[in-house]
């Protein structure tokens, strides 16, 4: 099975977010943009079923800003066979249909019988490029699966927990994925690993090249224009109790009178 | 001006789901006088009439199976039905089922597109604004979605519900024939559905009750649940409840796990690492009880209680059922 | 100038041990300490990811990582705790005679097996009867046939009671001091090996430590390394690599008694503001901060010497013994601004002082690391 997983660099998860001086977006400066959260999970469920079927292989895609690179890398390091870094605009963009449609672009060059992706992105959270990217594919595509397993060579299983409750879907090859899965422990690259990573080679899809292909379509048609962070919380009301009884009682009072969240 | 917003429309039982009254909200207020509101749904006349008490004035109506129902399917008969409607905007409810169809039919109507949105507003003839949270809450961005077309996922609970207004909609039935031959070998198995009594799912929930290590064993977990509902809350957890396996991984709410915004949120035994904190932060009033006086999760919540969550909780469960006037367990 | 810049490389491998440090060992850091529990798990799994065999080339299964990686890897395996730091590079020491003494059949002999699972080792020098005299050690070589017989004790055995390899040193003829020493390969499950009981130890408790006696352990002579005379030799040289990586474990304690002083700083309040804002506490902050860069450039420096094939005695015992002074001044220090709740063992910062004192006494007391540090400095004027 030749497998994509799509990944993109996303802060750590302790950075200390802040705008940038314009205010439109967050700033990237100082932040150390990791592999984590979904997409770490898509790559590790790419790496078990390329260990369960004989013959398959593992893409890692990432298209975005020059970081990206370093986000393959990780990949490699874990265990992915090839990266491609599809270069995005260098005045940068955030439109999750663009990326979709630059990601589908070179797909469209690749073999790829699944494409594995988060369900979201850890920072801006869209939830959209799996369902384009498997629109302009042609192909369809499942988010927020969970228990995804391959049911011989050309379909998969695999459940989705709704509002309604638990479905269980099979879905024929090729298709597009969004893991809403987490494994609490994805492996971690071996220390050899990650220094082959450093010298691995990573096919890079320039913008021009995208942007040629995309024509009118080139231009984000999703534009951050301010980016807020709340007030920090300040900590705590403290409730001092003598006994557990009196702790419930000021509590249940305060939720109901003071925050009136109580139901 | 005179836009036209299309609802997808999903019904559970006959009815209209929360996340669909609330986008049909938003929906009249975007409408305003001038405009109209339109629906399209995929559960056929059954649906009708939920719709009806909800004084649409179209309805595109499609007859899909939920076996059949994949997002390409959707997303083409929803594109469809916006073509038809000459709709400028798509409202979806922040559903998995909604979620999951707004890439593609933002790709197949050629529109731009957002999801998780908590707020909306056209602002020019080819412009709407969005405000929604991002990186779990710990922020929020405003984006402006440009072009004739724009589909808009919202964020559950972050609009108040349509109330029912009388009236006939005109009736348009949707050719399946649009629906991609590739999406024909995807198939639905079977559905689970959520247990009667089992309360609220962690995503749905207004109110979320998690523990964490300091509930000490698997053993004590029944009082985080008892104390959930006592409240109609749902019941999450740490990752180190569920790395100990007290719990199934499908409770966990954090970074690996899911995030969630409710209106309250209760953590107890839980320090606040902050790869649990980016999953609830964003909760409007959290509550936190530990031993431990400088657990950071006393740095994110509203009301702190330092003390044994094991002598804490069952007085708590039998305050809170006194109060609703829920008979004592 | 010097470059002070890490390579990407550098820079991934640092954040690996980064990584692992703060999701594996961290969380479980209070209770092995408190507890003195073995974190064998833990080991496991730095091993999986190459941490453990760090010095060891590839092409015996090891990680083969220059000084300065060492180095950085220890200094974040250390942040989260020093004692499991310990026993994770205690490989690093035990196999470095067998690098430097082994011939290229001794060391595929015995690195590959050992590194391809995990395993253990531990560097058996110190005796009970003096540890930094270490030319005047006790414990006998006999010549029998083919090989010799060892018998004696060693004590302060990193991993002892785990070890499936040991690499020990015996004299031949005490009364050659140095020159009568040789070193020996002794697998783990050879007759005649006694482990002592796991010491309990002021810090360093997820670690575990032992006595090792040898009573009539027979080796062939194909498991000497070098000849004879250069067990003093390559115990020496041993210590000339492995030095420098415990300057970095004591700069990753000081670095984490740093951080823990500096949030603390900024939530305590007294006197109506944060105890940040008090200049008594900032001039503590500075001087933490001073000791802990101090200790990592002068670690930096000598590994720096070391993979550039200097001389680096002189540098790594500076490095050694500023870095472990460092780390216990500033360990100290951490408790004082925490004040009474420093004192108790519910907050972190007494168990980093407890783990930083052990730091001026292994790998060469900071009294002989001194020692060698004048002996190298008066060379140079006489």
């Amino acid at each position: 099975m030749e497998i994509v997983v799509l990944i993109k660099p996303i802060p750590e998860a302790e950075s200390r977010l802040r705008a940038t001086p314009d205010g439109r977006g967050p700033e990237p400066e100082g932040i150390k943009f990791v592999l984590a959260g979904y997409d770490e999970s898509a790559v590790e469920q790419a790496l078990l079923l390329k260990e369960s079927l004989p013959g398959s292989s593992v893409h890692a895609v990432s298209f975005g800003p020059a970081r990206c690179e370093e986000t393959l890398r990780a990949a490699i390091a874990l265990g992915a066979d090839r990266a491609t870094w599809v270069e995005g605009p260098p005045e940068g963009s955030d439109d999750p249909v663009l990326a979709a449609r630059a990601l589908a672009a070179t797909l469209q060059t690749v073999p790829h019988d699944l494409v594995l992706g988060g369900k979201q992105a850890g920072d801006d959270e869209e939830g959209i490029v799996p369902g384009a990217i498997a629109e302009l594919l042609g192909i369809p595509s499942f988010g927020y699966v969970t228990d995804l397993r391959s049911s011989g060579p050309s379909g998969l299983t695999f459940l989705r927990p709704t509002e309604a409750g638990v479905e269980q879907w099979e879905a024929p090859l090729p298709c597009v994925v969004g893991l809403q899965q987490a494994w609490n422990d994805p492996r971690s690259a071996k220390l050899p690993n990650i220094l082959k990573s450093r010298k691995a080679p990573i096919l890079k899809v320039d913008w021009p090249t995208t942007s040629t292909a995309l024509a009118l379509e080139a231009k984000p048609r999703s534009i951050g224009e301010k980016f807020e962070l709340p007030a920090p919380r300040t900590g705590a009301k403290m409730i001092e109790f003598k006994t557990p009884e009196e702790a419930a009682e000021k509590l249940v009072r305060l939720l109901r009178e003071e925050a009136k969240v109580f139901p | 001006m005179t836009p036209t917003v299309l609802v997808l429309a999903e019904t559970s039982g006959g009815l209209l789901t929360g996340p669909t009254k609330e986008a049909i909200g938003v929906a009249r207020t975007l409408a305003g006088s001038d405009g109209s509101v339109a629906a399209v749904t995929m559960g056929g006349p059954s649906a009708l009439e939920a719709l009806a008490s909800f004084g649409l004035k179209e309805v595109w109506m499609a007859d899909v199976p939920p076996e059949a129902a994949t997002s390409g399917a959707v997303a083409a008969l929803a594109a469809h039905a916006a073509d038809e409607s000459r709709a400028a905007l798509v409202l979806l409810g922040g559903t998995t089922f909604g979620r999951d169809v707004t890439g593609r039919l933002a790709v197949r109507w050629g529109a731009a597109a957002a999801t998780g949105v908590t707020e909306v507003a056209i602002t020019g003839p080819e412009e709407v604004h969005v405000r929604r949270p991002v990186y779990g809450g710990r922020a929020t961005e405003s984006r402006r979605l440009v072009g004739p077309r724009t589909v808009i996922a919202l964020r559950p609970h972050a609009f108040a519900e349509a109330a029912a207004s009388a009236g006939t909609p005109t009736v348009h039935a949707l050719d399946r024939s649009v629906i991609p031959v590739t999406e024909g070998a995807a198939r639905r198995r079977s559905l689970a559905p959520a247990e009667p009594g089992s309360g609220p799912s962690l995503s749905d929930a207004t109110i979320v009750v998690s523990g964490g290590r300091g509930m000490r064993a698997a053993e004590n977990f029944h009082l985080i649940e008892e104390l959930a509902q006592s409240l109609g809350a749902a019941v999450g957890a740490s990752r180190a409840v569920t790395d100990a396996g007290w719990r199934p991984t499908s409770f966990q709410v954090g970074q690996t796990g899911r995030a969630v915004s409710p209106q309250l949120y209760i953590a107890v035994g839980i320090s606040g690492a902050i790869q649990h904190v980016v999953g609830m932060v964003s909760s409007r009033t959290i509550v936190a009880i530990n031993t431990d006086p400088s657990a950071p999760i006393f740095k994110v919540a509203d009301y702190g209680l330092v003390g044994d969550a094991l002598t804490i909780l069952p007085a708590l469960t039998r305050e809170v059922r006194k109060v609703r006037g829920l008979p004592a367990n | 100038m010097p470059d002070f810049s890490l390579t990407p490389e550098q820079e991934s491998l640092r954040d690996a041990a980064r990584k692992f440090a703060r999701a594996e060992m961290a969380p479980k850091a209070a209770e092995c300490d408190k507890t003195a529990r073995f974190p064998e798990e833990i080991y496991r799994k730095a091993w999986e990811l190459g941490l453990m065999n760090l010095n060891v080339p590839t092409e015996y299964g090891g990680s083969g990582l220059g000084a300065l990686e060492q180095c950085l890897i220890v200094e974040e395996l250390a942040y989260a705790c020093g004692g499991m730091t310990t026993s994770i590079i205690a490989n690093c020491l035990a196999l470095e005679p067998i690098l430097l003494g082994g011939t290229a059949e001794q060391k595929s002999r015995w690195l590959t097996p050992f590194c391809a699972e995990y395993h253990l080792a531990s560097f058996c020098l110190t005796e009970p009867g003096g540890g930094s005299d270490a030319a005047g050690l006790q414990t006998r070589a006999r010549k029998d046939g083919d090989g010799y017989v060892l018998s004696g004790e060693k004590c302060f055995i990193t991993n002892g009671p785990h070890a499936s390899l040991f690499t020990v040193f015996a004299t031949l003829d005490p009364s050659l001091r140095s020159k009568g020493i040789a070193a020996f390969i002794v697998p783990g499950d050879a007759p005649g090996i006694v482990r002592g009981k796991d010491e309990d130890k002021m810090g360093h408790r997820a670690s575990s430590t032992s006595t090792i006696r040898f009573e009539g352990v027979r080796i062939p002579s194909t498991q000497r390394l070098g000849s004879e005379q250069d067990g003093f030799s390559i115990a020496m040289r041993t210590l000339d690599q492995t030095r420098t990586p415990i300057g970095a474990l004591a700069t990753g304690i000081a670095q984490a008694a740093l951080d823990h002083s500096a949030r603390y700083s900024l939530e305590r309040k007294s006197f109506g503001k944060a105890i940040a804002e008090h200049q008594a506490i900032q001039i503590k902050l500075a001087n933490m901060a001073q000791a802990v860069h101090a200790a990592r450039l002068l670690t930096w420096h000598a590994a720096w010497s070391i993979d550039h094939g200097h001389p680096s005695t002189l540098e790594s015992s500076i490095a050694k013994c500023f870095a472990s002074d460092a780390a216990l001044r500033v360990a100290d220090e951490a408790i004082q601004i925490f004040g009474g709740y420093g004192y108790m063992r519910d907050y972190p910062v007494e168990k980093l002082m407890r783990d930083a004192k052990l730091t001026q006494i292994y790998e060469g007391s900071n009294e002989i690391q001194r020692i060698v540090t004048a002996r190298e400095l008066l060379r140079q004027y006489g």
